[in-house]
């Protein structure tokens, strides 16, 4: 039997103040860096068009256009503002052009794609270009889809909640539904730091991350809740450290298949769905990071600041007992 | 033995299912044509069809325009609309085209293999409202003229550099093309300018911002603007004050022919009966046609209503000039009305090409569009970026699942190798589930499929967990396994339950890929704890069956 991490005893809880540290730090560091964005007036987030509205092409050259041609192009036929980028080859490119202004007012930009296809045919001829991809959104569109992708997220914690509250206690639905929060921020955060493209594909990525992560703490607090029901004497804190030692060669597993998955599409998958592969990689990671350091330590902490009444779920009481009564002792 | 026996044609009877529901099959579908009549028609209905991303067309989101008119109840608009799309859309010869409404004020339109963009947003686009109007005969522009240039003046509407333009003297068409004979420009227009008529007189004696700008034409109610005016004439015009000063009986529209006269072309500007005498909705039937006279034509029909109804408008309008205009612009120059006319009559082109007629007769025949709507959204993918993507989606998820059976063949050994076999069937389930909600494959729909696989053993992982730890406990292999099974179960229902209302509420208020995404998940959930719970426990069930007496596990 080939066996990681088996029977460990590692004190999850004890270390909870760098955790804490650590997290805010990363936190801290994507923050700062839309701090500095802002200072620059550069965008602080990178929307896709889907959000700003505007439009989007992916051309492919026959021969790798040189230096600044594709700008001057672009500066020609009155795009200034476009965005260049290489993708993926260096005779491939992006071009965007996002609704600015008075142009996202009158929405007339749906014609761009058009002009920028003449232009660049005029200077490469109809051979030397070619548009792989073209996209144009209105400026509604994307303000609809920001609010109702958010409003979806807060409605699922909101279930999320009420569900943990019955199956469980509302402290395990409070824990973990601030440790998944806990895991979208990061996700944000590692999101502004790599100044990755927000698309609908991206925001799907970080509903997965909430789903991992909610999954991963479940595991966990299904343990706990067990082990609490066992007749030990044994301190809250030594049955959550117990209950995540235990669950730890199954958060590993899994996160090493899942790993295994994001990292093929990372390789292999190109570069439309390279922010997902990005976002899904990082997201496991804190997804099961949150669940062993972050969980665990949370409920402890909320089950001391809203102790249980007289006679409400044994378990838990007597290990709280426990946990006092060994304190008097040290 | 018979609690095998059923389980193992339990599975067997899921795996028909599933795969039946991803065989394609023919499919009788009728449907109503263009032309309005019922068809059968025999379609092969592939489930899981790729989705544009992956084999390359066109997306178009629709919706309702509100910059010219407000519209009281969208979704019923939408509705209508729809209905007109469509009809549009089954003549324009696509296979597979996808329109649909999506909440209560969009449409979207799919266009699988779609290459000229500009043309299938026109088709789509274009609201198609056919009127037949009377021009002008009363001279109401010259009479009004003053008035809108004082107007302009009042409101500063004309920019500074209006004031220092030499101010040309209107003519009529026979003084330009005077101008064009003799090449002497200056004699000719004084010469021209006194000739004219009272009212073109007029138009020249205000010497307002607007009139400078307005030349006569040749018919009644017909007027030339230089084309470099055009837009400086547009923004005169559709100032408020400007549009509540015209006379309401009568209507300013553009038209879509321009001439050339002495090396400057001009565009026609036409003043118009407000009322219309006739519109499209009594047409019955369009069709494009070239003459050697007037080039690309579309002739349509009216039915018998609406023919009796145009033989009396036009008999009242006999020497009348009569405009066609097709969403606000006027179609070529108006003809004279010889005699009355009742049901056949034609549209010319102008140098417009056959496809265009074409496009036009289509549009007239499906209807117009209840009400305008603007394009919000469009994507275009090219062929070969949808193959790169097919491509690259299936190296990535050979390289997953080599990578996962890996992981789990080595970390569980021949458990892992049933629970790599329950894969198998997991994948098989999950399409199926897919297939039978109609979902579309798309790249992010592969890369969420990948992603699933490497969730979906999770439940085996933590079975499989369960059991090393009863098998630790002393307890003997066959206990161990129900015993695994067993008190996996309430970490594997919660968690999966909490995933599938997460995804339920994403469904519900998602929009899009969202939704999409959220349908991918449910299915993968299901597929995998059939397969986990269900197929793994069958296959231990087996392989103890076998080895009675069985003493280490191979896990």
């Amino acid at each position: 039997m080939l066996r990681i991490l088996h029977g460990t005893n590692y004190d999850f809880i004890k270390v909870w103040r760098l955790m804490v540290v650590l997290t805010l730090a990363f936190i801290a560091i994507g923050a700062g860096m839309v701090v500095v964005r802002l200072v620059g007036k550069r965008p602080t987030v990178n929307y896709s068009i889907e959000f700003t509205g505007g439009t989007l092409m992916q051309l492919k050259f026959a021969q790798p256009p040189q230096g600044d041609e594709l700008r001057a192009v672009l500066s020609g036929a009155g795009y200034s503002h476009a965005e260049i980028q290489e993708y993926g080859a260096p005779d491939e490119y992006t071009v965007r052009a996002r609704l600015e202004g008075p142009q996202a007012a009158t929405a007339q930009g749906d014609s761009s794609a058009k002009q920028i296809e003449r232009a660049l045919k005029a200077k490469y001829g109809s051979e030397g270009v070619t548009v792989r991809r073209g996209e144009f959104v209105g400026p509604r569109v994307g303000d609809e889809l920001r609010r109702n992708a958010l409003i979806a997220i807060l409605i699922s914690f909101a279930v999320t909640l009420v569900y943990l509250a019955v199956r469980f206690e509302w402290r395990f639905g409070v824990a973990a539904v601030i440790a998944t929060a806990h895991d979208t921020i990061t996700t944000i955060a590692f999101i502004t730091m790599m100044h990755l493209e927000v698309s609908l594909t991206v925001v799907a990525a970080i509903l997965t991350v909430i789903g991992y992560s909610l999954n991963d703490t479940i595991i966990i607090f299904d343990r706990v809740r067990e082990n609490l029901r066992k007749q030990r004497r044994e301190s809250l804190r030594d049955v959550l450290n117990r209950s995540i030692n235990e669950t730890l060669p199954r958060s590993i597993m899994t996160h090493a298949t899942t790993l295994a998955a994001t990292v093929s599409l990372l390789a292999f998958a190109g570069e439309v769905i390279r922010p997902f592969s990005w976002v899904m990689t990082f997201g496991i990671f804190t997804g099961t990071f949150s669940s062993i350091y972050v969980a665990g330590a949370l409920l402890l902490w909320i089950e001391y600041r809203w102790p249980r009444a007289e006679g409400e779920s044994k378990g838990t009481a007597r290990a709280l007992a426990e946990e006092r009564r060994q304190k008097d002792v040290g | 033995m018979s609690n095998l026996r059923n389980r193992l044609l339990g599975i067997l009877l899921l795996s028909a299912v599933a795969a039946w529901a991803l065989f394609p099959r023919n499919r009788t579908v009728r449907q109503r044509g263009a032309d309005g009549v019922l068809r059968e028609s025999v379609e092969r209905h592939v489930p899981l069809r790729l989705g544009l991303d992956l084999q390359g067309g066109m997306h178009l989101t629709l919706e309702v325009d509100e910059s010219k008119q407000t519209v009281a109840d969208k979704s019923e608009a939408i509705d209508r609309a729809l209905k007109t799309v469509r009809n549009r859309i089954e003549g324009f010869g696509v296979s597979e085209p996808v329109i649909q409404k999506v909440g209560t004020d969009r449409i979207i339109v799919e266009l699988p293999g779609m290459a000229d963009q500009e043309r299938a947003r026109q088709v789509v686009q274009d609201q198609a409202f056919l009127e037949f109007k009377i021009t002008d005969k009363t001279g109401a522009l010259e009479r009004v003229l003053p008035r809108l240039d004082a107007i302009i003046k009042e409101r500063k509407l004309a920019p500074a550099t209006a004031s220092t333009v030499t101010p040309s003297v209107s003519r009529g068409l026979e003084g330009l093309l005077k101008a064009a004979d003799t090449g002497k420009q200056d004699t000719s227009k004084k010469a021209g300018a006194k000739k004219d008529t009272t009212r073109a007189d007029s138009l020249a004696a205000s010497g307002g911002a607007l009139s400078n700008l307005i030349q006569q034409g040749g018919m009644p109610g017909e007027y030339l603007i230089e084309s470099s005016m055009v837009p400086r004439v547009t923004a005169f015009l559709e100032d408020s004050a400007v549009r509540a000063a015209f006379p309401p009986a009568k209507s300013l529209q553009w038209g879509t022919d321009s001439t050339a006269i002495a090396g400057k072309t001009y565009r026609m500007l036409y003043v118009l009966d407000s009322r219309a005498i006739m519109t499209g909705e009594y047409l019955t039937d369009a069709r494009p046609n070239t003459s050697p006279l007037e080039g690309t034509i579309v002739q349509f029909e009216l039915n018998n209503v609406g023919g009796r109804r145009f033989r009396s408008e036009t008999g009242k309008h006999v020497n009348d000039y009569m405009a066609i205009v097709l969403d606000g612009r006027v179609m070529g120059r108006p003809p004279v009305i010889q005699s009355a006319i009742s049901t056949n009559g034609q549209i010319t082109m102008g140098g417009k090409d056959l496809a265009a007629a074409q496009d036009l007769a289509l549009v007239l025949r499906a209807g117009a569009l209840p009400v305008p709507l603007r394009v919000a959204e469009v994507r275009n993918i090219g062929p070969s970026l949808g193959q790169d993507s097919i491509d690259k989606g299936v190296r990535a998820s050979l390289l997953a699942l080599v990578l996962i059976v890996v992981v789990m063949v080595v970390y569980y050994k021949l458990s892992g190798l049933l629970a790599v076999t329950a894969l198998t069937f997991y994948a098989l389930f999950t399409l199926a589930i897919l297939a039978f909600f109609g979902a579309v494959l798309t790249l992010p729909g592969i890369a969420g499929f990948v992603l699933s696989i490497g969730i979906a053993v999770d439940a085996n992982v933590l079975i499989f967990e369960r059991i090393r730890e009863e098998l630790d406990r002393g307890k003997t292999v066959r206990t161990a396994i129900d015993e695994g099974f067993r008190h996996a179960m309430p970490a594997i229902i919660d968690s999966n339950v909490s995933t599938i209302l997460t995804a339920a509420v994403l469904y519900q208020y998602g929009t899009g890929p969202v939704k999409g995404f959220a349908v991918t998940l449910i299915a993968g959930i299901v597929a995998s704890l059939v397969s986990a719970i269900f197929i793994v426990r069958t296959f231990f069930m087996v392989w103890l069956q076998r080895k009675r007496g069985l003493e280490t596990l191979s896990i």
